[in-house]
Parts: structure tokens; sequence; C-alpha cells
């Protein structure tokens, strides 16, 4: 028996335990959310047998499909799996958080009461959503899992729909992404252009005549990814996104969906690496937004907030090393490209791991205090002594500190990008934005830290409390992960998750080749700075920020703290550009073409007004006519002949 | 003898006297007797040639062309009877019910 050929079963069991959660989660104790919980589980199982047999095995693409609609000749669409090592794992990351972070949700979820049952209908759709796209075989199959996770991502981000602030923010996160969705579609549709295929295995395989075609495609395709990762510009639905409960937050809004943008490129790599300008662009979006997401977080009061800009900084830095790496594998420097994917990957595993453990932490901590605004906590170390270990963990992790898992893969990342300098001189300037990141993230992660668990015992963490069991057990589960998954780069990751070329080296090779690059050691500056500067502002107090809040420094202060604007710059866009291009259409509607169709309209019946005048009704007046016409006959015949 | 064409003459001043009555007229009952005179006139001519030409087809003719507007006319002032009756008047141009 082979478990590959059941990977179709995977996102069957969350439907069975929603159908669950929804006939029965009245009747249930925790809203069905047992029922939730046991789907995901079983789907986990199946996914670590899936992973664990394929990557002992050959790892010898597996796939298989359907075809679901034939409309035709050539065109053709297939519903179907397709297993590869990365497919394979992505399947053991996601399974994993799910379910952890499902668990969590039984004590997060408690006092939610009715409601309940509609967010473990919810989330167990979403997991469908996200293992679908995992092993999906086909753009279109990708496609359609992208938009039930955008479903539920609304759904979810308003589950406290009566709050203005959270309805508003699942509006403007379904739009804004749609914006992204759009240019995913366009970019199917330019795919099936080149290649008259969607299939992952006939397009992979395909050799593209049109490569204007195939660059435009893979930026819309890119531009899928933009909106579903929050990237620059169309970053700013998720620290909104906020809103709604934590355990969604680090599920969707950190660890699995937002991921999905990364999962898209890497997916989309063999054609990718085919249109260098694609990745340099993703190269400099990815990097750019890691600095620009990481400026935000410096200053925010709110700790999901601060959490969500680090999310955002956290992809940037997983665009930057697959379009660094795919940028030097498009000009033949296969082992430094496929590091690269190899290291974007990484990040996206370890990020996944140490980001769901901050956020359920962070969660942990509102559930303690009830609020979320980090000027309130403080002293909370010594009345919840587990999460505050083991957010220091994650908050080590995303620093950068060894042999944390962010070290490893952040590292590896910079490195890519540093490498890839040699070839693009522009990557030297986003190895520079990498590392001043790095530095960033090290900070505002400890000023997270240390403001809301040293200090004195503030007026909230009097009442507060640890964590319940089913809390506290998957964050501890998560502080392992987020501790050791870095180890990985060590220990073969790089022979698994790879791009045409295998990094088969021992993990002595690599442990020396990591630290003998001085690379490595100006991350590790970089991070050891900024938790120093976080230590002397905000422990120690023996530096002030002060000066950063007057004069002149106020302008970038309320620049960062009001997102550069951003809001208001969708808003404008929205009311003026969109708003007005509406009301022209509607003009060019309301006067052009109903005009056209009124004036014929309007013509039609006037000249029926007037013809109809000549259908008297009267037999008497059409017997004249008769009569008059044969008269007019007899006249003409007798005249011209013809009697 | 009285030539053919005297007959012929009668029956055509008779055909226009009923049409222009047909076209002209306002009552329904004039115009009725129109077509009567009309029909009459058209009985002539069928007579007529019966006679000069020797067959009496025409004058079959005739017969049932008397007996059909007997029954015509036995319909027809049935119609306007009622119409006196429901609408007060046999005046054509004021039934206009189905005109615009």
């Amino acid at each position: 028996m082979t478990f590959v050929e059941y990977t179709w079963l995977i996102p069957i069991f969350p439907i069975i335990g929603l159908l669950l959660v929804a006939l029965l989660g009245k009747k249930t104790p925790e809203g069905g959310g047992y029922f939730a919980v046991g789907g995901i589980a079983a789907s986990m199982v199946l996914s670590l047998l899936v992973a664990y047999e394929f990557l002992t095995g050959s790892r010898d693409l597996q796939t298989a499909s359907l075809t679901w609609l034939n409309l035709g000749g050539s065109f053709q669409l297939d519903m179907g799996y397709y297993v590869d090592n990365l497919t394979a794992v992505m399947l053991i990351i996601v399974s994993i958080l799910c379910t952890l972070i499902l668990i969590y949700s039984i004590g997060y979820m408690h006092e939610e009461g009715e409601r309940k049952r509609r967010y473990y209908v919810e989330i167990s759709l979403f997991v469908v959503g996200m293992l679908g796209l995992v092993i999906s075989s086909n753009y279109l199959m990708m496609f359609i899992f992208w938009e039930i996770m955008g479903l539920c991502s609304y759904l979810l981000i308003g589950f406290w729909y009566y709050k203005p602030s959270a309805a508003r923010a699942a509006k403007k996160a379904f739009l804004v992404t749609r914006i992204g969705d759009i240019m995913f579609m366009v970019g199917i549709i330019s795919i099936f252009a080149s290649f008259g295929s969607l299939n992952f295995r006939d397009v992979f395989a395909a050799h593209p005549t049109d490569t204007t075609l195939l660059a435009f495609g893979m930026f819309m395709l890119f531009g899928g990814s933009i909106g579903k990762s929050a990237q620059f510009p169309l970053h700013d639905w998720l620290p909104d996104a906020m809103e709604g409960p934590t355990t969604v937050s680090a599920l969707i809004h950190a660890a699995t969906m937002v991921k999905a943008g990364v999962f898209l490129v890497a997916r989309s790599f063999p054609l990718m690496v085919q249109t260098p300008d694609v990745m340099l662009f993703v190269a400099i979006i990815g990097g750019f937004t890691a600095i620009f997401a990481a400026t935000m977080a410096l200053n925010n009061p709110n700790i999901k907030r601060v959490l969500a800009y680090s999310t955002i900084s956290q992809l940037g830095y997983m665009f930057l090393a697959l379009g660094a790496g795919g940028y030097v594998l498009s000009q033949g420097l296969v082992a430094e490209g496929s590091a690269g994917f190899t290291a974007g990957m990484s990040h996206l595993m370890n990020h996944a791991f140490f980001k769901a453990l901050l956020f359920l932490s962070a969660g942990a901590v509102i559930h303690a205090v009830h609020t979320e605004d980090m000027r309130l906590m403080g002293g909370l170390s010594k009345k919840m002594k587990i999460t505050s270990f083991v957010m220091l963990i994650g908050a080590l992790s995303i620093a950068g500190i060894p042999p944390l898992s962010g070290f490893w893969s952040k590292d590896e990342v910079l490195a890519t990008v540093y490498n890839a300098g040699a070839v693009n001189w522009a990557f030297y300037l986003l190895y520079v934005m990498g590392v001043v990141t790095a530095f960033l993230t090290a900070f505002y992660m400890f000023r997270l830290w240390f403001m809301t668990f040293s200090g004195h015992e503030s007026e909230a963490a009097h009442h507060a409390h640890e964590a319940p069991k089913v809390m506290s057990v998957p964050l501890m589960i998560l502080a392992v992960f987020a501790f050791a998954s870095g180890l990985i780069v060590l220990f073969g990751f790089g022979g698994v998750v790879f791009f045409q070329e295998a990094d088969v080296r021992t993990a002595a090779d690599v442990f020396t080749a990591v630290f003998s690059e001085w690379t490595t050691y100006v991350s590790i500056a970089a991070a050891l700075l900024g938790i120093t500067l976080a230590y002397l502002v905000y422990k120690k107090k023996s530096v002030s920020l002060d000066w950063a809040t007057k004069g002149a420094c106020k302008k970038v202060y309320d620049l960062l703290l009001f997102r550069y604007y951003f809001p208001q710059a969708y808003d404008a866009f929205g009311t003026q550009v969109i708003y007005g291009l509406a009301r022209l259409t509607d003009w060019f509607d309301r006067k052009i073409v109903d005009g056209a169709v009124n004036g014929i309209s309007f013509v039609a019946v006037r000249l029926g007004q007037v013809l109809r005048k000549i259908q008297t009704g009267m037999v008497q007046t059409y017997a004249m006519v008769i009569v008059g016409a044969l008269a007019v006959i007899l006249l003409l015949m007798y005249v011209f002949g013809g009697w | 003898m009285i030539p053919e064409e005297y007959f012929l003459g009668l029956a055509a001043v008779l055909f226009v006297i009923g049409a222009f009555g047909v076209l002209t007229r306002k009552n329904a009952i004039v115009v009725l007797m129109s077509i009567e005179i009309m029909l009459n006139a058209a009985n002539i001519n069928f007579v007529t040639f019966a006679a000069y030409r020797g067959d009496i087809t025409g004058q079959v003719f005739a017969m049932f062309s008397i007996a059909i507007a007997a029954a015509e006319v036995a319909v027809g002032l049935a119609i306007f009877l009622n119409l006196q009756k429901q609408r007060d008047t046999v005046e054509l141009p004021d039934l206009t019910l189905l005109r615009w």
C-alpha cells in the first residue's frame, strides 16, 4: 500500500470535520471544536505518512488527476494531486501547525459561547483550502483553493462582525487581496495561452515560444502573491486583519495563508526562472517590503500589530531569497540559485513555526490581560512563566540568534542575496536592506518582549493568570519546533527542498560553511545590536528615545505610527480614482449606452404614432382604397393596353 | 329586342350607385341597402348573359345570389338591432371601440 495515492483524502478529512461541526456543533461541548480538531488531526496523520513515505522513497514526482471539465479539443481542466519534495515539506508544516493551533483554539475560544460553532466551521474550511492548495496539480485548482482561503480569511477577520473595526478590516482584506487575485487569474490565462495546459507537469516540461507572454504571465502570477502575502504595495490589509481572533491571526495571517503567495512563487519556480526580470522584481519587492514593514513595527503599541508588520517583513525575506535565487539561476549559477530557493523555503518553514508561537503567546497574554496595548502590560513574566519563556524563544529565533531556527534560514537568505550581488549590483543594496531589517527585527521583537513581560507589574497584570493546559501545551510543542526546526538546514534540508541541484553537503560542512562567511557575523552582530538597544531602552531605561517623539522626529514617528498614511492612500485611491472611474463609466452608461437605446426606441415610438393613423379602423376607408386602386389599375390598363 | 348593352349599362349604373353608397354613407342600414343594390346589379348581369347566351347557369347563379343575400340581410339586421340596443347607435363612425 502506498499512502501517496491517498493524498487526495487529505483535504477531505477537514470537510468531514466541518460537516460534523455544522450538524452536531450545538449539542457537543466546545461548539463541536473536537470534531474540527479530529478532522485536522486525521489529515495531519495522513499528511505525515504521505510525506514520510515520499521523502524516504525515491522522491520521484507523484501526480495523478481526473478530468474535471472537458470543453473540447485541448481545453481540459483537471483535478488531482501533485506530490514532490516541496509539497511533502509544505504538508508537514501546514498540517502540524493547523493541528496545534486548532488545539490551542479550544482553550482560546472557550468563552465565545454560541459563536464557537461558526468559528470551527470556518477554520475547518480554511484548512481544506490550505491543504488543497498545497496538493493542487494545476493552477486552476490552486486558484480555487486560494479563493476558498480568501473567503475564510474574510469571514474570520470579521468574526466579531458587530465591532465596526472588524467588519471594516474584513472588507478591506477581501477587497485588497482581490486585486492580487485578479492578477493571479490573468496570470493563469496567460499560462494557458502560452502552454495550452494548466497542469504543473505539462507546463513545467514545456518550453515556451513567446517569452514576452510568459514574462507577463509570471508578473501577473507574482501580483497574486503580492496580494495574498501582503507585500508592498498591497500590504496594508494585514495589520488590519489583526481584528480577528488571535488564533486566526496565528494560523491564517502568519503561519499558512500568507505563505500561499510564497508557495505560489516556489511552485512556479521552473517557469519563473525563465524570466530574470520578473525574478529581479520579486527580489526588489521582497527586500523593500522587508525593511518597509519592519520600520512600521518599531513604535506601534499594539502587540498583534507589531507581529503583523513582522510577518510582512519576514515574508519579504522569503520573496527576496526566491527572487535572488531565481535571478542567479537564470544567469546560469545553478548551485547558488538552488541555495536561494532552499533558503526561502526554509525561512518559510521556520517563520511558520516561530511566528505561530509568537502569535499564540501573544494570544495567551491577551487572554490573560484583556488588552492588546503593550503600554498597559508589563511585568507579566512572574505571572506567566511558561508564556514568557516560550515567547522569548520565539523572539530570539526571529531575531536570528544561533542556534535557534530563525538564525539559520535568515543567514541563508542574506548569504544568497550577498552572493547574487556578484551578478547584479542591485543585490548588494538589497543585502544592506536585509541586514538593516535584521537589526530592526531584533529591536522591535525585544521591545515587544520587554514591554510585555519585564518591568513593574502593571494594573492589568495583577489579575493575569497562566494559560490553561490546552493552550500552553501547543505553545511548548511549538517552542520546540521554533528552537530546533532551523537545525534541519544542517541535516539535509537542502537535499530535500531544492531546485535542479540538491545540496548534498554533510552537517559539518554546512556548519563550517556558515561560520566561515563574514556575512554570518554581520547578521549576528545586527541582531545583537538590536537586542542590546531594546534592552537599554525598555529594560534598563538608560537610553531614552524621547527625542524621537519631539520636534522634527515627531513627523517621522507619526509617519511610522500612521503606516506611511497607506490607509488614507487606499481610501483616496478608492474614493477618488476608482469612484471617479465608476462615475465616468456610470455617466457613459446612462448617457451614451442608455441614450442610444432610448433614442432608438423614442424614434420608433414616435414613428409608430404617426404611421398608425394610416390604419383608421374604418371599413369604408379600406373599401375606398380598394375601389380607388381598382379604378386606377383599370384606367392604366385602358391607357397602356392589356385588356 | 332590347340590345344586351342596355341591361349591362343598367347593371353598371346600379353597381356604381351601390358602391358610392357603401363608400360614403354613415348609417349602417343605408350601407347594407347599398350592398343589396350592388348585388342586384350583379344579378342583372347574370340573367342578362344567361338570356343572351342561352345558358341556364347564369339564372341558377342569380337564384343562389338572391337566397344568400336574404340570409345576409337577416344576419346583418340582427347585428344592427343588437348594436342599437347596446350602443344606442348604428352610425358607423361612432363604432370606435377597437380603434386608436
